[in-house]
């Protein structure tokens, strides 16, 4: 394997007390999808901010492409979307996307021409000369996003991008980042949201806390943190299910969603001899399918119903940034 | 280096393209030339004046009057002899402006110096003294004339005296009157006081936009906060002296334009050449330029942190407060500093480096301040902006991407240690 494009190597960050971030260390190497899960204060977003060089890490070492450091000296070579975005609501959309490139190091003329371009790809080329603050939300939206990936970085960093986007821009995205990968270059991306970090990542990193719980590609974290599942969903009638769920004989876990269910097979036991039971107590079954667990689940397993709820993000107040 | 250039390029043109820009620098040289047009207007009004002289003298002593006046600049005088009906057909033709006005002159002014002057209008001060001194002259002479006395003799004895007002300062004597050296030090102080706030509060609001758009966290992914914060400082800067060069510039084209501006107005041009602008050393204009660049990097340094530690508008006015108070010392001070520029008081002021912006060029112009104490006050402004930008520069980089309430005194402490 390659050298990682990003290496966090037992990085802390403390805010007056809380920890943020505890020892964490993960590694992306060059070409792959990479998602950083956590519930809501977790420490995805200090990660990535250490990683960009916002922050400076109490303790470890961050390496990009290599070299010690944050993402400051780079930042030609990686495209970053904060999870709070923001454009200077009276400059032209044009104007803005030109300055953020300089900004990065790209130079003027080349910033300018890469932003027509993406303003035409993205359908925005009549708005580039209004102001900012006339675009709608969707279109302000694809213009912070093509101030992300305008100088066609080598390393993308994204946190809590599908949040607060529509439909039509989620589609964009998710196009793309799997676009990129594609092309050889590297994402990285925190979410909370499973289902998209199951569609898009080849490796993920779940942390809680400000630890790691587990790393790995989804296939690994299947086989390691799965055991033998089955999703039920019923038709009508649902016969006995809820006594035949709680025998703890062939059911260690489940998830009930009323209408549907998934459930964690016992060591040992049989799914046909659920299927016979259900099937026996008079339920109406629409699905019943052996399953690998879905990320959600072992998402849910590791972190705990009780860390979901996870302690309020320490008030920036405390935070001493060191830049 | 080119990603600082980039924030100066931003901060400048962004500015500039703003109405506010343009109303203001637009608004100065209109002032100027309303300045300039009315006094242009004002030297129309006492131009040349035709007025009769009524002689009801036995001499003919109104010729002499009418001559006179005549030679001075104000009046063109011709004598009419008094009759009966004549004062009438005078005030007439003074009524259809035909004539100015006229003057009444009998026995009675050799006697005991009195005349009469009757005109549409008698409220150019410069007019009636002009007459009145003409006339005083006249009668003079003629009294002594009649005691024997060689008239010649008579017109050496009335050369009138001429007191030309010179100021002596730091050892070279200049044209300036006292006047205009306080009215200099006076514009001079409030321009620097507004200038100062208006584009520090720039800053400061600059500031305050890229935190509450939260565009600072890219930002600042690519820039030192440092780079940023130099970056704006010298971008509102740049507007700064671009506004002022466009004042400075536009004046300079309305003073030489004085003639055909006089000319359009139908006034004689060289009434227009009368107006001067005092005269500005060259080395007035650098000591005002270096303490505005000066007290411009010292407040919008503490703008700039202002801006960095609020997290809305309203929050900033408040904080801002501390700072534009320590700016309003000097500029309650202005008064003082004009009245006794050498005093104690005048003398702390323009070393204290919060105030010094002000006092120094104050003191400068007017014309009571040693070469080394403005080495001194320079020096110790010098350490104060470098100080202070350490300072704030350090409550900038967290403050900018902190949200939530406003820091305590304790906490801007330790953001500084940190």
């Amino acid at each position: 394997m390659s050298e990682a494009v990003v290496a966090v190597d037992h990085v802390t960050k403390r805010f007056s007390g809380h920890t943020a971030v505890d020892a964490l260390s993960l590694s992306v190497s060059p070409g792959i999808i990479y998602g950083l899960l956590g519930p809501n204060g977790a420490g995805k977003t200090t990660t990535i901010r250490m990683i960009m060089d916002i922050y400076e890490p109490d303790a470890g070492t961050v390496r990009l492409f290599g070299t010690v450091g944050g993402g400051r000296n780079h930042s030609a070579r990686i495209g970053y979307l904060p999870e709070e975005r923001g454009l200077y609501p009276r400059m032209r959309v044009l104007d803005v996307l030109v300055f953020l490139a300089e900004a990065k190091g790209v130079p003027r003329r080349a910033a300018r021409a890469k932003a027509l371009e993406w303003l035409d790809r993205l359908g925005l080329a009549d708005w580039q000369f209004r102001k900012v603050s006339d675009l709608s939300k969707g279109m302000q939206q694809k213009v912070q996003f093509i101030s992300t990936i305008l100088h066609d970085p080598e390393l993308v960093i994204l946190d809590e991008p599908f949040s607060g986007l529509d439909p039509v821009n989620s589609q964009v995205l998710r196009d793309t980042v799997v676009d990129y990968r594609r092309r050889g270059k590297t994402v990285l991306f925190s979410t909370h949201i499973m289902e998209h970090a199951e569609k898009l990542c080849d490796r993920l990193c779940i942390i809680a806390r400000g630890k790691k719980l587990v790393d790995g590609t989804l296939t690994e974290l299947k086989q390691t943190h799965g055991g033998k599942h089955v999703i039920i969903a019923f038709d009508g009638s649902q016969g006995a299910a809820t006594q035949i769920f709680a025998d703890r004989r062939l059911v260690a876990r489940i998830q009930d969603f009323g209408q549907e269910a998934e459930l964690e097979l016992a060591p040992g036991a049989d799914a046909q001899e659920i299927l016979r039971a259900l099937v026996n107590s008079g339920a109406r079954l629409a699905r019943f399918e052996l399953a690998s667990p879905s990320l959600h689940k072992i998402f849910v397993d590791l972190v705990g119903p009780e860390a979901v709820t996870a302690p309020a993000v320490p008030s920036a107040t405390e935070a001493g940034a060191h830049a | 280096m080119r990603k600082v250039w980039a924030v100066i390029r931003r901060e400048f043109v962004e500015r500039v393209r703003t109405k506010w820009f343009w109303i203001s620098a637009i608004l100065g040289p209109v002032l100027f030339g309303g300045i300039i047009v009315f006094q242009i207007i004002q030297s129309v009004g006492g131009a040349v004046r035709h007025i009769a002289v009524v002689d009801s003298t036995a001499s003919g002593f109104g010729e002499r009057v009418a001559e006179a006046l005549s030679a001075g600049r104000t009046f063109r005088a011709y004598r009419v002899s008094a009759g009966p009906g004549v004062i009438d057909s005078l005030t007439r033709l003074v009524e259809a402006k035909k004539l100015d006005g006229f003057l009444i002159v009998t026995n009675d002014l050799t006697e005991t110096g009195k005349a009469e002057y009757r005109a549409s209008n008698i409220s150019s001060l410069s007019a009636i003294e002009e007459l009145q001194r003409g006339l005083g002259r006249l009668v003079v002479k003629v009294r002594l004339e009649t005691k024997g006395v060689n008239p010649a003799v008579v017109d050496w004895a009335q050369i009138p005296i001429h007191l030309d007002t010179k100021k002596i300062a730091r050892g070279r004597t200049t044209a300036e009157s006292a006047g205009q050296s306080f009215v200099l030090a006076y514009i001079m102080a409030i321009l620097l006081f507004m200038a100062i706030l208006l584009y520090g509060v720039n800053v400061m609001s600059s500031v305050l936009e890229e935190k509450t758009t939260r565009i600072v966290e890219v930002l600042v992914s690519s820039l030192r906060p440092f780079q940023l914060m130099l970056g704006k400082v010298v971008g509102a800067g740049a507007v700064s002296f671009f506004q002022f060069l466009i004042w400075g510039v536009s004046a300079r084209l309305l003073m030489n334009l004085r003639g055909p501006i006089a000319r359009m107005l139908g006034a004689d041009p060289g009434a227009a050449e009368g107006l001067q602008l005092p005269h500005i050393p060259g080395a007035t204009i650098a000591v005002f330029l270096a303490f505005f660049l000066g007290g411009f990097l010292l407040y919008s340094a503490m703008f700039a942190a202002v801006g960095a530690m609020s997290s809305n508008e309203q929050e900033a006015r408040q904080a801002q407060q501390p700072v534009t108070y320590l700016l309003m010392i000097s500029y309650f001070s202005i008064i003082g500093l004009t009245n006794d520029p050498s005093s104690t008081f005048a003398r702390t002021l323009s070393l204290v480096p919060f105030t010094s912006p002000i006092a120094t060029p104050v003191r400068w112009t007017a014309g009571s301040m040693a070469t080394t104490e403005l080495v001194a006050s320079l020096a110790i402004l010098a350490v104060a902006i470098v100080g202070v930008t350490w300072v704030a520069a350090r409550i900038y980089r967290v403050g900018i991407l902190m949200t939530g309430k406003r820091p305590s005194m304790k906490e801007l402490v330790r953001w500084v240690r940190a």
